[in-house]
């Protein structure tokens, strides 16, 4: 299965800095970390979309984040983050401007650009960047009754502050179809029983949609900005909170971050432990996904069945961890908690009872003909859009696009254990609900095989040193790659948290489902993605 | 179909007696601790530092816990160390916000059995959305005791609120409270609605639903389980009476030090 | 001098003087000088048609022979007053309106032309009901014709003006040239040119040659009337027209059509078999659901409303086809229940069609638009327009108790009557037409509350529209008078069928009023037959006796009386659907008020889940609302998707997509585009004869010299 763009054995073979040498000639500078896994390169901001188009279109990197820092008596620091399946699979590209400067050309044009084009307008947003090229498209993160000029990241905005807002009653949302008698249709921010809260504008001539505008940041609690400052262990519990249901991947996150900073060794115990929990939650998750989908149908036995496993996973989730969430169970070191065997024994006899209730409720939907009908050729994501857009996760390995950070940067206890990650082609929502079921399936033999070679030894590691230092740290979250930047000054305390969600990934290329389809599919689309708003919006 | 309807009957029944009879069950609630007796001021000051949102007050030789601050970060936990506090897994959280207002209203008669709810998401992060949701499953099944939901807050009897009230939700918020006919009470989910959580009052939130719109019952907890979600609305209906959210160290306890 | 020629003398003579006046006075007094000069006119006329059609009065005047073919006359007999009558009903109200209405031409074009052209075509359009003979029949059908191009055509510096204008003309000719040689056919057989002797050489034509009239006669007379398949210029004239002319047009002119079609093929020639009547039949409820398909989807108000009239002529064709059918099976009390139906529903139309015609001129005039996408809102801030237009919006969409309710039942009663025909595929025939009726009927509720809906409530979607304010008295007085006919047309349908019998009586020889408005009051008087005791029974049952002694006439329950062992065929009142409707609706209002004495009433604002705020681009567009429709008769209406093409800045940052639907009515496709194609291969097989070259040309002048010698040699 291509993993990513294919990589030519020429480019493989050769070191990062040399190609860049010859290629170059002293415009961008390139060096290799001591270990070979991180290259960094530096290069003016005229140079930065040429040396983009080359990393991802001839090296096979893919686009993973944006790192806007405003270091001290600087000016603002560009950290462009791309990642390959490949030697040396991490490119970091540095940018620095001078003080006072603002402009920067845009990288969203470029064929796999498009990755880049949220993280472009939250810079513009939060930290008052123009990226030339980018059509500004309005308001992203801070909405229409934001004051102009005021960008809330900036060393100069205070967060505690209250500021008054103003209710723009002359802002429209831009919309895109031209046709006599052409309408748009709202949904949101307030709508459905229990949905998150975030806005769809469909734009339609009245049978089918031609056009979904999806407007998020309506849950924007700028964590990004109230973690700074603030020592670690308080940023742990907003790492955890900010996306309750994916709680342990990202505190995981985070405190791999931690660990990479301080240079601690997480205990084996711990390893494995936090790979068996980091599954429960893929699991639950999974299971809430798949209630949802059902839901969305209206196959109310089956959306019964998916809700009983999803509430006996969390139940079973309280018992070895006390929380239903596996809130506070992840500490940079290891885990807060150990479990003795019986526990995990009565766990792993839960978890094969309840993979086989979910084989079974698959099943059983398969041969549903009036609930696949609901779901086949219906919000298809291609192959090609999926790479284009850089889509993570479940939803991006239903359309063909094989790419699991267990795999390609294996943490906690993955390396150890062999597993199969599941992929489909066809990328409508049927092949998001099998992508989704044969991972549960995955996820329940990864737990078992994590706790029945169960190291002995404590399951945490004590740390007292204390410096300034810089990481990022990546998991697989349950709906898929998340990308934590850490930064911590020398008393402990956070100078940058940059958080790069899955959904914010995946929310970016939802309209590519959602278009030319009838208003009925709209819910089915929205539950088969599974997205978060609460991750996405941070 | 037939299919479906058969293995629908073959799984049986499955809700909880609650509130008939108290939820027996493990892993329904995730536990909170309670005011404890520590014997000795020196160890009730290191309990009282350890809480990162200030639930746990020294008072003399004890603590006190208020409810309506615990975001469930166990670092007071029986389990983590020698300095400890006493820890309850009940889950019948709800509380009157304004106890005197509440007494003065009569409500039951004008709900009877049936209860219709709008959920509002102002910013909350996914778990209390999640716990909510569980109340329509087959283990809590809110329609059994008259509790519905309905996208139009037009129909609504009452209105739940999770999330510290992200800024762009404040007016979304409002309308949809002003949207409601009277009567209508405000439920407060979670410790993000109660006074703003970890993101507390900042630059793009508020602390707390109170804030916005007046509350009615809070619901402590990150996330309160389903069941202290229903406790709650059945506090609304009067079928159950309100806990109040400060816990102080129980006569037994204060002896045994 | 008889009173009605006194009467009719002094219309003309009013026409010639406003025609004068209008050269005479000052331009900007025109549109006041039309409005009183038309007025005038108009209620002489409605003296003169009243006189002939309520009383007893008669109306025959000989002008001036002509060669040997026979005397030009004038002559009026009831079923001519009754269109006369109709058209002063209408020409009146459309009178006032245009009073306040042609001041917007006042700079642009000239008004004294106008007003000329005006009274031309009222004049005209008297003179064609009157013609007694067929040779001033033609004339003043072609002055009908010439005269309402000229006005069609008023706004000519307009490009599609000229071009919509032109269609209708040259269909108009091509419909006038099939009814002038039908005339002739039956004039060369009756030697005489005046309807009397017409009428009477009517039963010694063959077969074949009263088919070949009938075929030319309805064709021709269809293409004003607007009937599938030529009525195609209907759709282009009506928005190209200033709104007054198309009111006219739809609620006159067509009305010409019909009484072309009444007249030769029922009175003149009426037709042997029933061979005939099914055609027009099924022509007539045809034209009934492409017309209504077609306003289902259309958002341009003019437009919609030039398809609603061929949806309405449908309707009245199929209900002369079925008296048509009627008649030739030897059924006539149905024939003549089914010509009180179609001529009810001609009057109907006439006044609910004018009035919405005039409210689209109100609304255009108060909100500067008539594009229903682009309208909305208007009803909070044109409150007189909207109620009026409401009314006009109930009637056609045949909603009880108002006038188009009436007409569309009693023609879907009359259809149901098939069941007294005897053959199969005639029956069969009934039953698709009355299946189409249905549909059209269903069609039509919502095409109309489309037409209400976006137009006037909700959120306004252009500037013009919010910033619409209410019209002048002068427009709002007309709309309330036609408003007032709609009602009063609907709720006493007991007084108006027996004018209705009286008029299409001669044309069936058997009066209905019996069967269909039984003398409940008067049992013995007059020479009616008693009723037998049974019956009476039955139609106490139905109310039908209520009013006795306090109402003049016959009682507010409109029955067919059956046999013995049916003694009602149907039955319905208005009247009291009325009482029902009103007395429901004060008990609600009253129990309602009662039940929430102590409440308060809160305001809210509109709930769109917590949008800050709504504008209208989120609110349905008429396009939106009738999309299914499209999709569904997608068959029919065949619009051709365009490509949609898309702007974009760059790769994926898409800024603008473009959809385009064209859709051709299938009338042109099917029947008109084909010749147009065919013609133009022949006249682009025969362009090659133009080689350019002299010598050419007089090579083709000798071989046709050369031809002509032949064929005369080979005749002589």
């Amino acid at each position: 299965m291509a993993v990513l763009d294919q990589v030519t054995n020429a480019n493989v073979a050769e070191p990062l800095p040399k190609l860049c040498r010859k290629l170059w000639k002293g415009k961008v500078a390139a060096t290799l970390d001591d270990d070979g896994r991180i290259c960094r390169l530096t290069c003016r901001a005229d140079y930065l979309v040429q040396v983009c188009q080359w990393l991802m279109r001839d090296l096979g990197f893919a686009f993973a984040t944006l790192v806007v820092e405003e270091l001290a008596s600087a000016g603002l620091s560009l950290v462009y983050v791309f990642y390959r399946d490949a030697p040396s699979p991490w490119a970091y590209l540095e940018l620095q401007l001078d003080a006072g400067m603002t402009q920067v050309p845009s990288i969203s044009g470029l064929v796999h650009g498009p990755s880049a084009d949220w993280h472009e307008r939250e810079a513009e947003d939060l930290f008052g960047l123009t990226f030339e090229g980018h059509p500004r498209l309005g308001e992203f993160v801070l909405h229409e009754d934001w004051p102009e000029g005021v960008n809330p990241m900036r060393r100069s905005f205070d967060a505690r502050r209250r500021k008054g807002r103003e209710l723009d009653i002359t802002w429209e949302p831009p919309t895109v179809v031209v046709a006599p008698g052409a309408f748009a249709m709202p949904i949101g921010p307030v709508f459905s029983d229990f949905a998150e809260s975030a806005h769809f504008l469909l734009e339609t001539v009245g049978e089918d949609v031609i056009r979904t505008i999806p407007r998020f940041f309506y849950k924007y609690r700028g964590v990004e900005k109230i973690a700074e400052g603030k020592p670690v262990d308080r940023v742990l519990l907003l790492a955890e909170r900010f996306s309750g249901t994916a709680a342990f991947a990202h505190g995981l996150a985070f405190c791999q971050a931690i660990e990479a900073i301080y240079g601690i060794d997480v205990p084996p115990r711990a390893l494995a432990l936090r790979t068996a929990f980091a599954e429960l939650e893929r699991l639950r998750h999974h299971a809430a996904v798949i209630t949802g989908i059902c839901n969305s149908t209206a196959l109310a036995v089956a959306t019964a069945q998916a809700a009983l496993i999803e509430e006996t996973l969390l139940r079973l989730s309280c018992d070895v961890s006390r929380h239903r969430y596996l809130f506070g169970l992840v500490i940079p070191g290891g885990v807060s908690r150990d479990i003795n065997n019986e526990d995990w024994e009565h766990l792993v006899t839960a978890i094969g009872a309840l993979a086989e209730r979910l084989r079974d409720l698959h099943q059983m939907l398969r041969y549903s003909s009036s609930f696949l009908d609901r779901l086949e050729e219906v919000g298809i994501v291609s192959t090609e859009q999926a790479i284009t857009y850089g889509l993570v996760g479940p939803v991006a390995r239903a359309s063909g696009v094989a790419r699991d950070m267990r795999k390609l940067f294996p943490y906690a206890n993955y390396a150890d254990i062999d597993f199969a990650v599941p992929v489909e082609q066809e990328g409508d929502g049927y092949a998001r609900l099998r992508v989704l079921f044969h991972e549960t399936e995955q996820s329940a033999s990864i737990i078992r095989r994590a706790l029945l070679s169960l190291p002995e030894g404590p399951v945490d590691a004590p740390h007292a040193s204390r410096h300034a230092g810089v990481a990022l740290a990546v998991v697989e979250a349950p709906l898929g790659a998340a990308f934590h930047w850490l930064r911590v000054n020398e008393d402990g305390t956070v100078a940058r948290y940059r958080i790069t969600p899955p959904s914010f990934t995946n929310w970016h290329g939802f309209h590519l489902a959602a278009e030319n389809f009838a208003f009925q599919d709209f819910p089915i689309i929205l539950a088969s993605f599974g997205l978060s708003n609460a991750e996405c919006d941070r | 179909m037939a299919d479906w309807v058969l293995k629908g009957l073959r799984t049986g029944i499955k809700s909880t007696a609650y509130p008939q009879l108290p939820e027996k069950a493990s892993g329904v609630s995730p536990g909170r601790p309670i005011g404890t007796s520590l014997g000795s001021a020196k160890r009730a000051e290191t309990l009282a530092e350890l809480c990162p949102t200030g639930a746990i007050i020294r008072d003399g030789r004890n603590v006190t816990v208020d409810f309506g601050r615990c975001v469930h970060c166990y670092r007071c936990h029986p389990d983590e160390g020698d300095e400890a506090v006493s820890w309850d897994l009940s889950y019948e959280w709800a509380a009157d916000r304004d106890q005197l207002a509440a007494a003065k209203r009569k409500l039951d008669r004008a709900f009877g059995r049936s209860l219709y709810l709008r959920f509002v998401d102002a910013g909350a992060c996914g778990a209390c959305v999640s716990e909510a949701r569980q109340l329509n499953n087959p283990y809590y099944n809110m329609h059994r005791l008259g509790f519905f939901t309905t996208p139009t807050p037009r129909n609504a009897d009452v209105l739940l609120v999770a999330g510290p009230v992200s800024d762009a939700m404040r007016i979304p918020l409002r309308q949809t409270y002003e949207a409601m006919p009277t009567p209508k009470r405000v439920v407060a989910i979670g410790a993000c609605a109660l006074f703003g959580g970890v993101f507390g009052p900042s630059f793009v939130a508020s602390g707390g639903a109170a804030e916005i719109i007046p509350v009615d019952v809070e619901v402590p907890g990150c996330p309160p389980p389903p069941l202290a979600i229903l406790h709650a609305l059945l506090v609304v209906v009067e079928r159950k009476p309100p806990t109040p959210l400060a816990s102080l160290p129980s006569a037994q306890s204060r002896e045994m030090a | 001098m008889s009173i009605t020629t006194q009467l009719f003398a002094l219309f003309f003579v009013l026409c010639g003087s406003g025609a004068v006046a209008a050269f005479i006075l000052p331009t900007r007094w025109n549109p006041i000088s039309l409005a009183v000069f038309g007025t005038l006119t108009a209620l002489v006329l409605l003296a003169a048609g009243g006189l002939l059609l309520l009383g007893d009065a008669e109306f025959h005047a000989e002008l001036w022979p002509v060669l040997s073919l026979g005397v030009m006359t004038l002559a009026a007999d009831r079923l001519s007053a009754l269109f006369l009558f109709v058209a002063g009903l209408v020409f009146l109200p459309v009178a006032i309106f245009s009073g306040s209405y042609l001041v917007k031409y006042l700079c642009h074009y000239s008004l004294r032309y106008f007003n000329f052209l005006y009274f031309a075509l009222f004049a005209s359009i008297v003179l064609v009901l009157l013609a007694g003979d067929a040779l001033s029949f033609l004339v003043s059908w072609e002055f009908v014709s010439i005269v309402s191009y000229l006005l069609v055509n008023f706004e000519y510096k307009r490009e599609e003006s000229s071009q919509a204008a032109f269609v209708m003309l040259a269909m108009s000719e091509a419909g006038t040239i099939a009814v002038a040689i039908a005339f002739l056919l039956v004039a060369v057989a009756a030697g005489s040119m005046e309807f009397g002797a017409l009428r009477s050489a009517a039963p010694s034509l063959s077969a074949t040659m009263a088919g070949a009239v009938f075929l030319l006669s309805f064709f021709g007379f269809a293409v004003k009337a607007g009937l599938v398949p030529v009525n195609s210029w209907l759709p282009l004239a009506h928005p190209v027209a200033p709104t007054n002319v198309s009111a006219l047009l739809s609620a006159v002119i067509v009305n010409l059509g019909i009484y072309g079609i009444v007249r030769f093929n029922l009175d003149l020639v009426p037709a042997t078999t029933s061979r005939p009547g099914l055609i027009v039949l099924v022509i007539g409820s045809v034209s009934a659901l492409i017309g209504i398909l077609y306003a289902t989807v259309e958002s341009e108000m003019k437009r919609l409303l030039a398809h609603s009239t061929i949806e309405n002529m449908g309707i009245v064709a199929a209900g002369i086809g079925a008296a048509m059918i009627f008649l030739a099976t030897g059924h006539q009390i149905v024939a003549s229940i089914a010509l009180i139906a179609a001529t009810y529903h001609l009057a109907n139309h006439s006044v609910y069609k004018a009035l919405l015609f005039l409210g689209t001129g109100a609304v255009e005039a108060g909100a500067h638009t008539r594009d229903l996408d682009r309208l909305g809102g208007i009803a909070r801030v044109m409150p007189w327009t909207s109620v009026f237009f409401l009314i006009g919006v109930m009637a056609i969409a045949a909603l009880p108790p108002l006038n188009g309710f009436v007409s569309e039942w009693l023609t879907l009663q009359t259809v149901l009557r098939s069941v007294l025909l005897s053959s199969t595929p005639v029956k069969i025939v009934f039953a698709i037409s009355g299946a189409m009726l249905a549909l059209t009927a269903g069609l039509a509720v919502t095409c109309f509350v489309k037409v209400f809906a976006m137009g006037f409530l909700g959120l306004a979607r252009s500037e013009g529209a919010a910033n619409a304010a209410e019209v002048r008295i002068g427009m709002r007085t007309p709309l309330a008078l036609l408003a007032a006919a709609c009602i009063l047309l609907g709720l006493l349908p007991t007084y108006v069928i027996p004018i209705l019998d009286r008029s299409v009586m001669p044309l069936t020889h058997e009066s209905a009023t019996a069967a269909l408005v039984p003398p409940f009051f008067s049992l013995a008087a007059q020479g009616q037959e008693a009723i037998p005791p049974k019956f009476l029974a039955e139609f106490h049952d139905l109310g039908a006796q209520v009013g006795e002694g306090l109402l003049p006439g016959r009682g507010l329950v409109v029955l067919h009386r059956g046999e013995e062992h049916n003694p009602v065929i149907f039955a319905m009142s208005t009247s009291y659907m009325f009482v029902a409707l009103t007395g429901i609706l004060a008990l609600t209002f009253v129990v309602f008020r009662l039940a929430t004495r102590g409440r308060t009433l809160a305001r809210r604002a509109v709930w769109a889940g917590g949008l800050r705020r709504l504008w209208p681009g989120i609110t349905y567009t008429a396009t939106g609302f009738s999309n299914p429709v499209r999709v569904i008769f997608g068959a029919v209406l065949h619009p051709a998707a365009g490509e949609d093409s898309t702007e974009a800045v760059a790769q994926h940052f898409r800024t603008a997509i473009t959809r385009d639907q064209v859709e051709a009515h299938i009338v042109d496709r099917l029947v008109l585009d084909p010749p147009v194609s065919g013609l133009r291969w022949l006249a682009a097989i025969v362009r090659r004869m133009h080689v350019g070259n002299v010598n050419a040309y007089a090579a083709y002048v000798l071989v046709a010299l050369l031809l002509v010698l032949i064929i005369g040699a080979g005749i002589f």
